[in-house]
């Protein structure tokens, strides 16, 4: 009867444990393996160093975008929609614009997001070494650096559901 | 005081409402039109969503100027034909988007598309600088993706300028490990739009 219920307890707790690791994502958001985040040291549009290693401790939503690109356009004002409402939280926000110049940014910001000051990546370079599966992406680098989820295509952040996941890291 | 010559957002808004204004202008004059031109250019089944869209080499060039490419590299840039894809994978599976399952025909003759080797050796050419290699080749289709259930991807894939019509057959293995049944969408008369289409 004990070795039974040692065994129930022991199938229970195992699949609880699955059910965690794997837990339902909103729509658009995949688990990813777990592999340590790619370097990420940058510097802002107004010349401030950023380096993703100093950011241990703290969730990261590291998103790759660009002015050209359609999705990106239509995603990037609801990021700048979120964006206060996390600011002293434990969720930081990476937000990188692939390989454009200056004028062409702070035009479209100027108009779109003015609040975001976004990280330079202006070779690209940066950008393919995080290899995302196209523009835009947005990765979420967990408190041990270590890739957890990534955001295929564009998502409305600013959705109760896509807040609802965020909240879990702030 | 103020250096007149950066541009405050102020200036920048006040551009950006005259440009919209011209804008929204135009789509009410446009759309009727571009819806059309939309629903042409769109295949849907329970499997897939498609749609294709074709740029003139006037309109590819106008994209890069913006973007400050250099005059040789816009030159190159113009002399293909470029057959953009939108396409979303609408099944539970995986749907594999692979380049080289992509048939360019014309008349029963093969047309071979310019990979990214092919771009690259343009660049090494014209000395291209890596920010502008980077923007380009985002714009093409990824040449390999395991598309997830739901998930979208657009780019182009360019191929040397036709005069002709011509036929694209995009074919998809499915499943994980590429065993489901093999899924194919043919798009029978397709063209490179030219300046003189608009």
């Amino acid at each position: 009867m004990i070795k039974n219920f040692t065994f129930i307890l022991l199938i229970l707790l195992t699949t609880n444990q699955a059910l965690w690791a794997k837990e339902s994502l909103p729509t658009g958001l995949i688990h990813l393996d777990g592999r340590q985040a790619p370097p990420l040291v940058l510097n802002d549009m107004d010349g401030n160093p950023f380096d993703l290693s100093k950011l241990k401790g703290h969730w990261v939503f590291v998103h790759f975008w660009a002015t050209w690109c359609g999705p990106c356009r239509k995603e990037i004002p609801t990021i700048q929609a979120i964006l206060s409402e996390y600011e002293d939280s434990n969720l930081k926000f990476a937000i990188i614009n692939t390989a454009e110049s200056e004028d062409l940014i702070f035009e479209f910001l100027g108009i779109v997001a003015p609040d975001i000051v976004p990280l330079m990546d202006n070779d690209g370079l940066v950008t393919e070494r995080w290899q995302p599966r196209g523009l835009p992406a947005t990765f979420f680098v967990d408190p041990k650096g270590k890739l957890r989820y990534l955001a295929l295509g564009g998502r409305p952040w600013d959705k109760d559901i896509y807040k609802d996941f965020l909240n879990k890291m702030r | 005081m103020q250096d007149p010559t950066i541009p405050t957002h102020n200036q920048h808004n006040s551009d950006f409402w005259t440009g919209f204004s011209v804008l929204l202008i135009g789509i009410f004059l446009c759309s009727p039109l571009q819806a059309a031109e939309k629903k042409k250019n769109t295949y849907e089944d329970e499997d897939i969503y498609l749609r294709s869209v074709y740029r003139s080499p006037e309109q590819l060039a106008a994209f890069y100027e913006g973007r400050e490419f250099p005059k040789a590299a816009i030159k190159r840039i113009i002399q293909s034909c470029y057959v953009t894809i939108i396409l979303k994978n609408k099944t539970d599976d995986i749907l594999w988007l692979e380049l080289d399952n992509w048939i360019f025909e014309q008349k029963s003759k093969i047309i071979q598309r310019y990979n990214r080797t092919y771009w690259n050796q343009q660049w090494d050419e014209v000395k291209l600088q890596q920010s502008h290699r980077s923007t380009f080749g985002w714009t093409l289709m990824p040449e390999i993706r395991d598309l997830r259930p739901g998930e979208g991807v657009g780019g182009s894939v360019p191929i040397p300028m036709q005069t002709e019509n011509f036929s694209l057959t995009l074919n998809f293995a499915t499943g994980k490990d590429k065993k489901g049944k093999l899924k194919s969408v043919k798009l029978p008369k397709i063209h490179c739009k030219q300046d003189i289409d608009e």
